[in-house]
């Protein structure tokens, strides 16, 4: 005998006699009704067929997307500290820390880093002193001398071929590569070498004798106010578009599934049902997003490893979610799809014979739409000119405020849209349809395009600000690019006259004037005045100073230097000075003795190339005392030929014959502070990820609808509908929303800019060109979305959609 | 079947999707003016022989001559011109645009045909007056009957003053007193306008509508005696 199936009140087309049905159903606990009923909507999402399958699959795919980019966010705290980690381990040249003594646990260490085509290149020299000497993280053994460590991304860069100015540069043999403990990313540029007499050189710039890496912990910096509210509404800004799309991604598929619906409340199922049962396949679709979304961010994790970004790039094993965090995304996506999905059902009336949207939806309201953004400019107001000196931000309260405002966006666009849309009339065909198509359902169009609209208020609102806080951010460097363009320092033990030499002669350099500076003072040992000194030729001298007369031999005082008091008292004829002084504690200096002659000229400064007023003495070359020209510093100022291709890789090479100590630098106009570019670098770094987001998720919701009106598109070919005009008519359908969408964007963005700017009280100045740039980005996002939509609107329209067995 | 003088002219048809020989060999033909059932079981190949002769498909093999042109000789586009000026059609399940209104729905061919959308829906007025729908002008297809929408479909698919009237299951979805009216209606207006109807059915009752039936079985074709 078949045994009877069991059966439940949702189970179509059969069932017990009625009253048993009622008794059994009051008998069942609510809970377990609810876990049955989500149960039988996992089972639908699943067993729909091929169809069920496509939704399901593009719900967990839109839900994934966002869930990876989710866990990427929670990674990036870690991210940071792993990378700070990195280079505090690996910390060696310490400003300001006193060199060690030397022993069999001493290295000396010399930098060697150096810069090709705008790229940095981390180097050192490395010399140990004894068998303890200290090992860089990452590195097995010390090269030799004429032996170098190098990192992958390095070795690569110097087997490519393309780089042999910078070969030329490093010629020293590779024995080994640095693992990934010494780096702090894997496209970073580094490498060990081996160096020779560097305890000859202690007390120069860049050499240290040192016992032990990471001579020192990470401090504990306090964001500045005005970085902490651009970094708060950076991720505001980026994680809410993420939100709106995984919200659209669990309504993929509404309209098949609210048909499936009716078919259930036909066969008995009740309205609350129904609804537990779209909870259920809304939990399977964000169910499978996390494993999807998980396998997605494994995947992400490992190509981040190849991936660099403006000059940042992590190793995976840096990727690693917040486990806090990662558990709250784990339960607040599953719990948002089921909320998404219940308010969505809100607006609809499922019946045993359809469903009931078809007919023309309630009006929406404006009140409470414009709440949100008031709410959240009341929350921003408070903190109104803030930002200034010492000024702090509550932390919630910017947070608050942003979301309210952008959530404003999504809750105030599909009014906007309803009520533009209504306003227009039938024009041609394409557009025609796609009127009718928005005013009939005008809410799943601004669904669309909530994301993007959110994404571009909110990049409209940082790039107000990071204009408008750019100056206190950018510093000039005073730095004189008329006069050179670069600079190359020469170690005390390199004459300075043979480098200027040598570096004229090199290709692309127009002129090149040599300096050498030191001090001079009072004491022979810690002196209590001391100035500094110059030494040239008359040319040389004359580019920091405006000299009477000048001949070799003569000496001259600079007067007029905005507090040097010391020079005038030191300038006093027949007063014994000294090059060089020593200081206790110290290297010994050259303490070469030179007294002031009668009849000193005096000199009226000049800003040098680099913006410096100097004072203290100028020596020609003729008036040195002989004892003191080891004790001077060289620097070469140079002119370039712009035109050369790589001239600035050019000098670097020719600054490395002469010594490897050597540093050229190249000089810049403005220079801005790091960590206002590197947050600037991050939302680069978000937006593009988020952009890709919107740009998928616009997409898959094309696609979705596409899909849905399959029949329709192939029958509307059939009776002759030209290709072009159904193209042209989904182009408008995405393009009306869009651009009410962006316009919208636009005024909340310069809204919330203008409050951002006022919090920071910074006048309130709008960029319109980064306007323009922002909404003219969310428009080709949009652009390049419908033309990748177009190939599957063609396939659609093929009349195979008409077939139906 | 004499294909002297026939409007539309198909041989030796053949179409296969994948595995599946959906036609094999089918034949048909149809003087303008006549109604001609195409009869046969689900699955057998009525549907596909309707869209190899309307040129919404195009066969492996065979040839279809209209108003004595080849078929196969002419491009998409042409096809495409083809369908919105000589040919109307008729869908199981009308698939009326669901955002238009069902006078901007049976104006549509005609503003694909380039005519000013006053005219156009003057004209579709009229022809839905014909087809007794004319106070459903302002309404969505989602606002009507099945049988409403149906003659709304049926009125569209004439509203060019097509030469060849394509109706597939047109009155599969409705009842039997809809789909009765649907079809007098239907049959009335294509003659009235010396409209051929290649009309797809596997109802008889359906068929008694037309002048002369075909059976599709198989993918093959055959005319069949009518019995008084």
């Amino acid at each position: 005998m078949t045994p009877r199936p069991q059966l439940t009140a949702a189970s179509p087309g059969a069932g017990p006699a009625p009253g048993a049905r009622e008794d059994s159903r009051r008998a069942v606990p609510a809970r377990v009704q609810w876990s049955r009923d989500l149960a039988m909507g996992v089972r639908f999402a699943f067993t729909g067929g091929r169809e069920g399958w496509v939704r399901v699959l593009l719900t967990g795919v839109g839900v994934g997307l966002g869930v990876a980019l989710l866990l990427l966010t929670t990674a990036v705290p870690n991210v940071m500290q792993a990378r700070s980690d990195r280079e505090y381990a690996r910390m060696d040249l310490v400003f300001g820390a006193p060199d060690k003594p030397e022993g069999d646990n001493t290295l000396l260490v010399a930098n060697a880093g150096t810069e090709f085509r705008g790229l940095d290149v981390r180097g050192r020299r490395l010399e140990p002193e004894g068998l303890r000497a200290p090992l860089p993280p990452g590195v097995s053994g010390f090269p030799a001398p004429g032996e170098m460590v190098v990192s992958p991304a390095l070795k690569e860069l110097l087997d490519s071929g393309d780089a042999a100015l910078l070969r030329e540069r490093l010629p020293y043999r590779i024995t080994g590569t640095i693992g990934e403990p010494g780096l702090i990313g894997p496209a970073e540029l580094a490498f060990y070498t081996g160096g020779e007499d560097l305890a000859a050189r202690l007390g120069d710039g860049g050499v240290r004798r040192i016992d032990t890496f990471h001579a020192q912990k990470a401090p504990a910096e306090k964001l500045d106010p005005v970085l902490l509210l651009l970094v708060l509404t950076i991720f505001v800004v980026l994680l809410m578009p993420v939100g709106v799309f995984i919200a659209a991604a669990v309504r993929f598929g509404g309209e098949r599934r609210d048909r499936r619906l009716a078919a259930l409340r036909l066969v008995g199922a009740d309205s609350r049902m129904t609804r537990r049962i779209a909870a259920g396949e809304a939990l399977a679709g964000a169910f499978l997003g996390l494993v999807l979304g998980t396998g997605f961010f494994l995947l992400g994790r490992q190509a981040a490893g190849t991936v660099e970004l403006f000059g940042f790039s992590v190793f995976p094993s840096y990727l690693d979610p917040a486990p806090v965090l990662a558990l709250l995304i784990a339960v607040a996506v599953p719990a948002g799809a089921v909320a998404v999905t219940l308010l969505a059902l809100r607006g609809v009336v499922i019946e045993p014979l359809g469903v009931v949207r078809t007919a023309r939806p309630a009006r929406r309201r404006l009140w409470w739409r414009l709440l949100l953004p008031l709410a959240g400019l009341g929350l921003l107001a408070p903190m109104i000119g803030k930002g200034g000196d010492s000024g702090n931000f509550n932390e919630y309260l910017v947070i608050g405020g942003v979301v309210l405002l952008l959530v404003g966006v999504t809750a105030l666009l599909p009014w906007v849209v309803e009520s533009v849309v209504a306003r227009l009339n039938p024009g041609p065909v394409s557009w025609q349809l796609a009127v009718r198509r928005l005013q009939l359902s005008s809410g799943t169009a601004a669904r669309m395009v909530n994301g993007i609209a959110v994404a571009v208020a909110g990049a409209i609102a940082l790039q107000m600000l990071f204009a408008g806080i750019q100056d206190d951010y950018t510093k000039s460097t005073g730095q004189d690019l008329s006069r050179a363009q670069m600079e190359v320092s020469v170690p005390k033990e390199v004459s300075s006259e043979g480098a200027r030499r040598q570096l004229a002669g090199t290709r692309g350099v127009r002129g090149a004037v040599a300096l050498a500076d030191s001090s001079i003072s009072d004491r022979r040992l810690d002196p209590v005045s001391s100035v500094g000194l110059t030494v040239g030729d008359c040319a040389a001298l004359r580019e920091v100073a405006r000299l009477p007369s000048c001949r070799e031999g003569d000496v001259f005082a600079v007067r007029g230097v905005q507090d040097d008091t010391e020079t005038p008292r030191l300038a006093e004829a027949g007063r014994k000075l000294f090059v060089d002084p020593s200081y206790q504690g110290s290297t010994k200096g050259a303490e070469a003795a030179w007294t002031v002659p009668g009849g000193i000229k005096e000199a009226a400064p000049r800003k040098d190339p680099t913006g410096w007023e100097r004072g203290g003495f100028l020596m020609t070359t003729g008036a040195l005392p002989a004892a003191a020209a080891p004790a001077l510093s060289g620097r070469v100022f140079l002119t370039l030929d712009m035109a050369v291709p790589d001239v600035h890789e050019h000098v670097r090479n020719t600054a490395a014959r002469i010594d490897p100590l050597t540093e050229p630098m190249t000089y810049t106009a403005t220079e801005r502070s790091e960590r206002y570019d590197s947050i600037r670098t991050g939302l680069f770094v978000g937006a593009a990820c988020v952009l890709a987001l919107i740009g998928a998720s616009l997409l898959v919701s094309q696609l979705e609808q596409l899909r849905e009106r399959r029949k329709l598109l192939s029958a509307l070919v059939a009776f002759g509908t030209r290709r072009r005009t159904l193209s042209l008519s989904v182009l408008w359908q995405t393009a009306i929303p869009v651009a009410l969408g962006l316009v919208l964007a636009a005024i909340v963005g310069l809204t919330l800019g203008g409050v951002l700017l006022k919090m920071t009280a910074v006048p309130v100045t709008v960029d319109w060109l980064s306007v323009l740039a922002m909404t003219g980005i969310g428009a080709a996002v949009v652009l390049v979305v419908t033309a990748l939509s177009v190939p599957p609107l063609l396939r659609l329209m093929r009349p195979d959609g008409l077939r139906t067995e | 079947m004499t294909p002297a003088g026939s409007l539309l002219v198909a041989h030796d048809l053949r179409k296969a999707y994948g595995p599946t020989h959906a036609l094999d060999g089918a034949g048909f033909s149809i003087h303008p003016g006549e109604v001609v059932a195409v009869m046969g079981p689900s699955g057998s190949g009525k549907s596909t022989l309707l869209h190899c002769l309307a040129g919404i498909v195009t066969p492996d093999s065979g040839s279809i001559m209209y108003n004595g042109r080849e078929m196969a000789t002419m491009n998409d586009s042409q096809r495409s011109a083809l369908r919105r000026s000589e040919f109307g059609f008729v869908f199981q399940f009308g698939q009326l645009v669901p955002e238009l209104t069902c006078v901007e729905n049976v104006a549509l061919p005609l503003r694909l045909n380039g005519i000013p959308r006053k005219e156009a829906e003057r004209t579709a007025l009229s022809w839905m007056e014909r087809l007794e729908v004319d106070d459903l002008g302002g309404k969505r297809p989602g606002e009507v009957s099945g049988g409403q929408g149906q003659r709304v479909a049926v009125a569209r698919s004439l509203v060019t003053g097509p030469r060849v009237l394509f109706a597939d299951e047109p009155t599969g979805a409705l009842d039997s007193l809809n789909g009765e009216r649907v079809m007098e209606l239907l049959t009335d207006a294509a003659r009235s306008a010396n409209a051929a109807v290649v009309l797809v059915t596997h109802e008889t009752r359906v068929a008694a509508y037309s002048d002369r039936e075909i059976v599709v079985r198989d993918g093959r074709s055959r005319d069949m005696e009518r019995v008084v």
